[in-house]
């Protein structure tokens, strides 16, 4: 008596919008209005050497206020930068968000009643800002080269190389860059890695409305080096900061080489009343997860193949999958030769104690499809007085239980009161009395464990000596039997 | 990743093994079990199950072939356990692969009466090599200090009897030079920044239980103090100039050779599993 139909899908990303967002460089404010970054979201399609990176600038307030400094690793050329529609990052986040997938239960008396629901909501990301950055005039002293200067969509661009970290900082303040002191450890050791920096202002004439948003900028260049340059954004941060990323290959899954790349629980089932507060729920499973793994994990949130001749893109969609131009935007240039668009997409969470290195990616041949998704399942309507609408009803009430475990397992959030839930069809059982007894056994919920793999692990990896001393035990009982047998 | 046995017959033995590649096992599979337990290794049962099955699986059969003495399956299970801790492949042909190249390699590519390479690098790395369906995932155990414990307890237990800690010590300790002199003096990073390379569980794992397969290492405590620094230098160029995330696994690869130059060089007595109780086992495993 289960699930029958799927559809009827939802949900979201609503991921975290608290506040200001940026890319892992640095968004730098005029007049020591306060810095945040809190969550940014970056494209990067790999192919080969080939790097196209595109950085979201989903950020509100007045544009004069922002600048933008990334470290590159070449000297990029104008036809390298160019700006793209911002609907490319909602389609790729709508598409491959976290969901919640509705089932309904075969009413168990009488024939199925279809019903489908199907809603989307998605969020955009709010991003803020900062930062202005007016006449720049180029000194000597300062040891700072414009490599190159570009107009792009609306934007001015500088391409700096600097022979040290005092000239580059002094240099980027002088020109209106609030760049904060403790920023010299980490400029430096780019500088001597020989990468150029990305330096970012809005001209003024190319924007009608202060407040109106900004294109993302899509920069291509080639170098063997895969990675996104986190050190610098953390300078100026307080706190976390959360970085969504959609990887575009053509072999298979990103992953990070130099922190756990980890797939977040899925496919579990949970309570019908998480519905309308799905955001809140995916917000509490990956901050728990996100604790359980260290706090110093990369979170996989999605991996398919996504290229047109790959005809199933999701199950379910939560978004339109992306078509060819969308992909073409994002920079996948591969698709006429009849390739894969494999796409990744990775959350992570950082801050400077934790994640001492930038983070370094690799492409794999895993071509594993992953989504993160969460059930939810209708109860049958109608009359149960049948036998099988009974027998329905007691299963529905250990359903519901489970449910209600597995919430508190994946959240942490209190569930002591969902006695309602779980009973709320028991007034039309009969003979619950016999079972009252059996039911207080399972009440209170929401202390007991996941019987499967929930995050339910801590940070300290006691299972490895536990493990080794039964191993150890066990092969040596395996050892001598096996010798006295020889010597007999 | 073979282990090691009992060239220092001397050092105190624990009366639970009289064969050290038990202990090998022992710390091997309780990584494993880790790994599935703690790391979310849960998803690649499959993948764990047919590398151990036909890994022992060709092993019986190269027990059979080559006339070797029957508990040969003990160096097959470690070689199971190191590609099952390493490598990575959705396809079935390719842990089929990479199991017959871990096995046979050892009784196929010979010098000198000694096999040429570490067999599970081998397995690694061959099919890395000719296909695209293979790779290792560097980042897959973290930089945990408490990991980098138990990996350095588990691993001293073992070293200890064999012989060659020398060769962990000296990659570990060159590598970590090596790096603290681009990182830190160079580059300006933090130490924490060395730490966090140097802690990675793939690169441990590597020092402790790979490169010292006393079977594939130099015979002589100089020999291998020169070819573990040569491996942490290739490693370490690799990394640096060309970016390759998965150095040391290919600079272990290319260092076999040197292995027997080195063994040419300085001689030395070659490595044998011989036990306390079973002196037979010496031959070609």
């Amino acid at each position: 008596m289960k699930n029958l139909k799927t559809i009827a899908v939802l949900l979201m990303a609503v991921l975290y919008v608290e506040g200001i967002g940026a890319f892992c460089g640095f968004y730098v404010a005029k007049a020591d209005a306060k810095l945040f970054n809190n969550r940014s979201e970056v494209i990067l399609v790999r192919d080969g050497t080939k790097t196209v990176v595109t950085m979201s600038n989903d950020f509100q307030g007045d544009v004069k206020d922002f600048a933008m400094v990334v470290p590159v690793p070449v000297v990029l050329h104008e036809h390298d930068i160019r700006v793209v529609n911002r609907t490319i990052f909602d389609k790729l986040n709508d598409y491959s968000a976290p969901r919640l997938v509705e089932y309904y239960d075969e009413h168990p008396c009488a024939p199925l009643i279809e019903e489908y629901e199907l809603r989307l909501e998605s969020t955009s990301a709010d991003f803020a800002p900062s930062m202005m950055m007016e006449d720049m005039s180029f000194k000597k002293e300062y040891n700072v080269v414009i490599e190159a200067e570009y107009q792009v969509g609306e934007y001015d661009i500088l391409i700096l190389s600097a022979a040290e970290s005092d000239g580059l900082r002094r240099w980027l303040n002088d020109n209106d860059y609030k760049i904060p002191e403790n920023a010299d450890d980490v400029l430096n050791p780019y500088i001597k890695s020989n990468m150029k920096f990305f330096v970012v202002k809005v001209n003024l004439e190319k924007v009608k409305y202060a407040s109106e948003y900004l294109s993302p900028i899509q920069i291509t260049y080639s170098s063997d080096k895969f990675m996104l340059p986190i050190r610098l954004g953390m300078a100026n941060a307080s706190g976390p900061q959360d970085l969504v990323v959609y990887a575009l290959t053509r072999e298979g899954r990103v992953e990070c080489t130099n922190y756990r790349t980890v797939q977040l629980p899925t496919n579990r089932n949970i309570p019908m009343y998480v519905k309308p507060k799905f955001g809140d729920f995916y917000k509490s499973l990956f901050e728990r997860s996100w604790k359980y793994e260290g706090e110093n994990a990369v979170f996989l949130e999605y991996a398919w193949d996504v290229s047109p001749r790959n005809s199933v893109k999701c199950d379910p969609c939560v978004g339109p999958p992306p078509i060819q131009n969308d992909l073409v935007e994002a920079g996948v240039n591969w698709l006429n030769q009849n390739g894969s668009a494999h796409f990744t997409r990775l959350h992570v969470r950082y801050e400077r104690e934790n994640f001492p290195q930038d983070l370094q990616f690799q492409v794999t041949p895993n071509k594993e499809r992953y989504q993160c998704r969460y059930i939810i399942t209708h109860p049958a309507k109608g009359d149960m007085s049948c036998d099988e609408g009974q027998r329905y009803l007691k299963e529905l009430e250990i359903r519901r239980k489970k449910e209600i475990d597995e919430l508190s397992v994946l959240t942490g959030w209190n569930t002591k009161n969902a006695s309602g839930y779980i009973n709320e069809f028991s007034n039309r059982r009969y003979n619950v009395e016999k079972e009252e007894e059996e039911r207080n056994t399972i009440l209170p919920v929401g202390t007991s464990p996941s019987q499967n793999n929930g995050p339910t692990k801590g940070p300290f990896p006691w299972t490895l000596p536990m493990a080794f001393v039964a191993l150890a035990f066990a092969l040596g009982i395996l050892d001598r039997i096996s010798r006295r047998n020889r010597v007999a | 990743m073979r282990f090691s046995s009992s060239i220092v017959s001397n050092l105190s033995r624990p009366r639970v093994f009289k064969d050290p590649r038990l202990f090998q096992i022992t710390a091997l599979g309780s990584f494993l079990i880790f790994g599935i337990l703690q790391l979310g290794w849960h998803h690649e049962l499959t993948r764990l199950g047919a590398l151990i099955v036909l890994t022992l699986g060709f092993q019986l059969i190269a027990i059979h072939l080559f006339k070797l003495p029957k508990d040969a399956w003990k160096s097959g299970l470690i070689s199971a356990l190191g590609l099952c801790l390493l490598f990575h492949t959705s396809e079935l042909w390719i842990i089929v692969f990479a199991s017959a190249v871990a096995i046979f390699s050892k009784y196929l590519i010979r010098w000198k009466g000694k096999h040429l390479f570490n067999p599970a690098n081998i397995g690694i790395v061959l099919p890395m090599m000719l296909t695209n369906e293979a790779w290792v995932s560097p980042g897959q155990w973290g930089s945990e200090a408490m990991l980098a414990f138990f990996f350095l307890s588990a691993a001293s237990m073992v070293l200890m009897k064999v012989g060659r800690i020398d060769t962990s010590l000296t990659f570990l300790i060159t590598l970590f030079i090596l790096e603290y002199m681009r990182s830190v003096l160079y580059l300006e990073w933090g130490i924490d920044v060395v730490f966090h390379k140097m802690m990675n569980g793939s690169i441990l794992l590597f020092a402790f239980f790979m490169i010292t397969d006393p079977r594939t290492t130099p015979n002589t405590q100089k020999g291998r103090i020169l070819w573990a620094a040569l491996i942490a230098l290739a490693s370490f160029l690799l990394t640096s100039v060309f970016y390759l995330h998965t150095a040391p696994i290919w600079a272990l690869f290319l260092s076999a050779p040197v292995s027997a130059l080195i063994n040419h060089l300085y001689g030395g007595r070659d490595f044998t599993w011989k036990t306390l109780s079973l002196s037979s086992n010496k031959s070609k495993q």
